[in-house]
């Protein structure tokens, strides 16, 4: 469904004019998304014991907002007034135009509650699911993403497709010393910094299981790429060949690490076996050009990267093991091209990246093989995607509307929201789908990853 | 220099001394009562102190202006030295102004073989973020192979890049963006700033 609507723009090869500006002439400038059917879903208050009626209520407002963020189901708000007692009133909910209705229950102790979501489909009139979900304390860490989960599931028994709730956003941002890696909940909340190197870092990039950053740092003086494990929140020295190394990124099943780093002045890409804790492998070979910002395909065998090899900035895809480099963005005679900051999409069919339009950056996708450029945004600067793991949002660093931040858009609805509001926020990273080791009966459908579709 | 100046100050005292013997050896037949210091006897001592005091009224003028002189030099080559290299957008190769300001730096480190060198290459703030980070490492590079290409040891400088981090003007328009792509230069080790060492 994502891959039909994306395949959309016209992959024309033939010769024009050079255009004044770095546009490629085959582009759909401006964002001409399609209109997309959002099935209504409808989520009455949770009913709960007087002593839960606070959680309840906070459970009700974190999910609700976890569904409309989906941007695959129309949110419907209703009446306290509707009466719940009994068995389900399909007919009523239909009249009220509501595809879904997710029925929650909040019970047991309170100091170990369990909410119960069950999901209606309405129109069948029929149970479609049901499951129970432990919840941590109220004011607990873990509360706000045990419901993220819970939302996931529910997107899933409903569309298909797992949510992204359960999922954080790592990024760069000025703090008191300098720049250090921030981490958000995908609904904006949760921010706190993770680093503390009060120095320059940069780059951060999800390991697979969720539990660690690879990020750049100054703070050894010769910037070198570090990892950060989240638990307990310590950073130690990962990579650190001579000169700078740059733009970590690991291998979807977390067995290298993909960086930059310098050769005799440039800088190239490289390998590193995170397995073995050694050898670092060269994978690029481009003298008096740089290559960086790699990024993986899903299945591990190809990577795409930014090179200036042409004497324009341009992605590249090259396969792992061997072979020579693909230019998948377009050359322009004679322009100032500057495309860069690639990121390969966990459903493997699209390259994020962002290229110059006049001057300013703007987010673009095209497939691996070059077909099909689409010009995702237009207002302000927009830089540095990063997809999530539904293949289907993307997070970047834009100044739209005169507020700069972090922002997400849905690349199939064209829908945007502000994450983070912030005048320097910026290389956003999207985690894969986070553990919540609270779901009860233990394994989660979403799997640790990314998604499996 | 010091030796032979020592051993100017030993022969004048020795002069003094001389003086001081004479005198006494002129003078009349001894009296019960001590005469005053006479005046023979005071004269030449005066003579020697206000000539050692004029030497190193002299030495100390000489020393100040030295100190001025060395002063001066060092300042010299602290600002040949900190004098920035600027580049075109996107671009890390060494412009013909560039070559000017590099070809200064070079006489001084031949001059001053004990200076070393960080060479921080800069960008401005319109390219991408990580990008920016390897235009930096290029243009800090091919400064380190000019100073190379003539001569310089190249264990005397050290590389980094700063990408777009660290501007020197911090304003949004191509007058500060010219001014920000450039490489730096901060001195790790001063040697000791003196020519020869």
């Amino acid at each position: 469904m994502i891959s039909g609507a994306l395949a959309l723009a016209p992959a024309s090869t033939s010769a024009q004019e050079p255009q004044r500006d770095s546009i490629p002439t085959d582009v759909r400038v401006g964002i001409l998304y399609q209109p997309v059917f959002r099935p209504g879903i409808v989520m009455p208050v949770i009913a709960a014991p007087p002593e839960l009626r606070e959680l309840a209520d906070s459970v009700l407002a974190v999910i609700l907002r976890d569904l409309g963020y989906s941007d695959r189901l129309q949110v419907m708000s209703v009446g306290e007034d509707i009466p719940l007692e009994g068995p389900v009133n399909y007919g009523l909910w239909d009249q009220l135009g509501a595809v879904w209705l997710l029925l929650g229950a909040i019970e047991g102790p309170a100091d170990a509650p369990v909410l119960r979501l069950s999901l209606h489909d309405v129109v069948y009139r029929l149970l479609q699911d049901v499951r129970a979900f432990e919840l941590p304390p109220l004011r607990h860490p873990a509360f706000r993403m045990t419901l993220h989960s819970a939302a996931d599931q529910v997107v899933r028994w409903a569309t298909s497709s797992t949510g992204i709730a359960a999922t954080r956003i790592a990024f760069v941002d000025r703090s008191a010393g300098g720049l250090e890696i921030f981490v958000v909940d995908s609904d904006g909340f949760g921010l706190r910094r993770l680093s503390d190197d009060s120095s320059i870092a940069y780059s951060p990039a999800w390991a697979p299981s969720g539990d660690r950053i690879a990020y750049m740092s100054y703070v050894g003086g010769d910037p070198a790429i570090y990892e950060l494990d989240l638990n307990p929140g310590t950073s130690s020295l990962l990579v650190d060949l001579p000169g700078m190394d740059m733009t970590p990124t690991y291998s979807p099943d977390g067995a290298l690490l993909g960086f930059a780093a310098t050769v005799e002045g440039r800088t190239e890409v490289y390998s590193y076996n995170l397995a073995e804790r050694c050898c670092a492998t060269r994978l690029t070979y481009a003298r008096f050009a740089n290559s960086l910002s790699p990024t993986f395909s899903p299945d591990g065998k190809r990577f795409a990267f930014n090179s200036d090899r042409l004497g324009q900035l341009h992605i590249f895809v090259q396969d792992t093991q061997d072979g020579s480099a693909e230019l998948i963005t377009r050359y322009i005679y004679d322009q100032s091209v500057h495309n860069a900051a690639p990121d390969w999409s966990p459903t493997g069919d699209r390259i994020a990246f962002h290229g110059w339009v006049e001057g300013v950056p703007q987010i673009f996708t095209v497939a691996p093989d070059g077909r099909g450029l689409r010009q995702l945004t237009q207002e302000g600067r927009n830089e540095d995607p990063s997809w999530a793991p539904d293949g289907r949002h993307i997070v970047f660093a834009s100044t739209r509307g005169g507020s700069a931040g972090l922002w997400v858009l849905d690349v199939v609805s064209g829908r945007i929201r502000g994450l983070v509001r912030s005048a320097e926020g910026r290389l956003p990273d999207w985690s894969g789908r986070l553990d919540s080791t609270f779901l009860v009966g233990g394994t989660s459908a979403a799997g640790r990853n990314r998604d499996n579709p | 220099m010091v030796i032979n100046f020592k051993r100017e100050v030993s022969w004048l005292s020795a002069i003094a001394l001389a003086l001081v013997v004479a005198g006494c050896g002129g003078a009349p037949a001894p009296e019960p009562e001590p005469q005053p210091e006479p005046e023979p006897q005071v004269q030449p001592r005066d003579e020697a102190a206000e000539r050692e005091a004029r030497e190193a009224e002299e030495r100390r003028r000489r020393e100040e202006e030295e100190r001025r002189r060395r002063e001066a030099e060092r300042r010299r080559v602290l600002s040949v030295i900190a004098e920035p290299v600027h580049f075109d957008f996107d671009k890390s190769d060494i412009r013909p102004d560039a070559e000017e300001v590099l070809q200064r730096k070079v006489s001084l480190l031949r001059e001053y073989p004990g200076i070393r060198l960080r060479i921080e290459g800069h960008c401005d703030e319109r390219g991408s973020n990580e990008y920016n980070l390897a235009l930096g490492q290029r243009r800090a590079e091919s400064v380190r192979r000019y100073l190379m290409s003539y001569g310089i040891d190249a264990g005397r400088f050290a590389t980094i890049s700063y990408g777009e981090e660290r501007p020197l003007v911090d304003a949004h328009n191509e007058e500060a963006w010219a001014q920000n792509r450039r490489a730096d230069f901060p001195i790790t080790d001063h040697g000791r700033l003196e020519p020869g060492d």
